[in-house]
């Protein structure tokens, strides 16, 4: 029988469907944490699930207010992509809770994770790496249309990467006044400048078509509907986000960490001329 | 009882004054100067805030509305500021395209008035020069500007020098239009209407465009 190491939520039965056999030593009250970024592959996130039903998952993407950690300065300039700091910030101030980070470096996510993925892991973290570039099976995206408040809309989205959607009510489809193209931003009170029938594009629509990595799908916008084009500053999808946003006489804003006044201001003169 | 219109800069207050019969005055204050007591029918701008107003208009909105008449159905207006620079395009009678730089504020009115001051210069002195400084980032061109005075270059040539500089960033920055409009405190430096001249047909509308678009 293989020993691996984990800790007290590990569910018996799964050790033992698994084979595997609980290592007494580490086994601790607080270690109860799965962190994940991005959209995981589904069947690894199930097998994780399975394995450690108690767990809690945390989205190290998010911005949970953590102090910059020093560590976080070993691997990364201070002139990065806000929501990879996330990530080192959550995952060091979290250490001691931490089971195992779930770590997509596929097109699903980005470059920047993978090396991250990889420097976690040589500090000392269970890291696994997973994949998830599948594009043939796109989920209808009824959040995306809905006419719910933007910020409720992607939060939701988000959410539902672990938790599913069989809890969520059925949304009526709107007609976009507005659209919103990106990924979450770090700061989601930026979200809350536009009206309710705005729809949502980009990742984050293809997160809730269950396709991460589909480019096709994220470059797709409805020509018609004036759309602000959001990427957080260092990060690749600027380059999309640009070019869209040219191309369909959108706005093209990034913004790095926080909204400030003048990001608000040039989303509300745009939301109001338009 | 006169009814009030500010439009509160970074450095400059551009204030709009109509009196009962109608009659329209315009003043320039020091934003410094602001009286806090006075109330204002709309306010736009950076340092309006805090002040007692029946409401606020974004600046790009109150840019766009002030302009429209002089605009037409298609054109461009720039409004050049002492910390940021916004723009506004209408095509075919409807708005199309805006961008507003407020990251990198320090190569704009308040760096210029800033070097005229140090340098003990008048604006009139400068003369529009074929030469240009690079000046997506303004610490960088203050950077050549002493380099070139202390190689014995005069100030006023230097500085005519950084005007061109950023006469070109406007231009490259409205996406290099045949005609421009311009709104603003530059309308009246001439050396930077001339260095402006030099890539589009530049046409000064003054500095009451924003203050005159919160009438509408």
């Amino acid at each position: 029988m293989k020993y691996f190491h984990l800790p007290s939520e590990c569910s018996e039965s799964a050790a033992k469907t698994l084979g595997v056999s609980l290592e007494p030593e580490i086994v601790t009250e607080t270690r109860n944490i799965i962190g994940f970024w991005g959209y995981p592959e589904p069947a690894v996130m199930e097998e994780h699930k399975k394995l450690y039903p108690k767990a809690k998952w945390i989205d190290l993407d998010i911005d949970f207010g953590n102090p910059p950690d020093k560590n976080r300065s070993k691997a990364l300039p201070e002139a990065y992509c806000k929501i990879i700091k996330n990530i080192f910030d959550n995952a060091f101030h979290m250490r001691e809770n931490i089971i195992k980070i779930i770590a997509p470096v596929g097109k699903d996510k980005c470059d920047s994770a993978f090396f991250a993925a990889s420097i976690l892991k040589e500090e000392g973290f269970d890291v696994q790496t997973t994949v998830f570039e599948q594009t043939a099976l796109r989920k209808p995206t009824p959040l995306c249309k809905s006419a719910i408040p933007l910020r409720k809309k992607i939060e939701m989205i988000t959410d539902s990467i672990v938790n599913g959607t069989e809890n969520h009510p059925k949304f009526a489809p709107c007609e976009p006044r507005f659209g919103f193209w990106g990924v979450p931003p770090n700061d989601l009170s930026l979200l809350e400048l536009f009206p309710d029938n705005t729809h949502a594009y980009g990742w984050i629509r293809c997160v809730e078509a269950g396709v991460p990595a589909d480019l096709e799908l994220e470059m797709q916008i409805d020509p018609d509907v004036p759309t602000v084009f959001f990427a957080q500053t260092f990060c690749a999808k600027n380059q999309p986000a640009k070019y869209l946003a040219d191309k369909y006489n959108g706005l093209y804003i990034d913004v790095d960490g926080y909204v400030n006044e003048s990001v608000k201001a040039k989303i509300e003169a745009f939301l109001q001329l338009r | 009882m006169s009814s009030f219109y500010l439009d509160a800069g970074t450095t400059w207050s551009k204030i709009l004054e109509v009196k009962e019969d109608g009659k329209r005055t315009y003043s320039v204050l020091h934003s410094c100067d602001l009286p806090e007591e006075r109330e204002y029918i709309k306010t736009t701008g950076h340092r309006a805030k805090g002040l007692k107003t029946r409401g606020h208009v974004n600046e790009i909105v109150a840019l766009s509305k002030g302009s429209q008449e002089c605009l037409g159905n298609n054109g461009v207006i720039l409004d050049l500021g002492s910390r940021d620079a916004k723009w506004v395009k209408y095509k075919n009678g409807k708005f199309s395209d805006m961008d507003w730089n407020s990251a990198c504020g320090s190569a704009t009115g308040a760096t210029v008035e800033m070097l005229l001051k140090f340098y003990d210069i008048k604006a009139e002195q400068l003369s529009p020069q074929d030469e240009k400084y690079s000046i997506t980032c303004g610490i960088f061109a203050m950077e050549k500007i002493m380099d070139d005075i202390s190689k014995g270059i005069p100030a006023d040539i230097a500085i005519s020098k950084f005007i061109h500089g950023l006469a070109f960033n406007a231009f490259k920055f409205t996406k290099e239009p045949q005609e421009l409009l311009l709104s603003g405190g530059f309308c009246e430096n001439k050396c930077f209407m001339d260095s402006l001249n030099k890539y589009c047909n530049a046409l000064p509308l003054g500095r009451f465009v924003l203050v005159d678009g919160l009438l509408y």
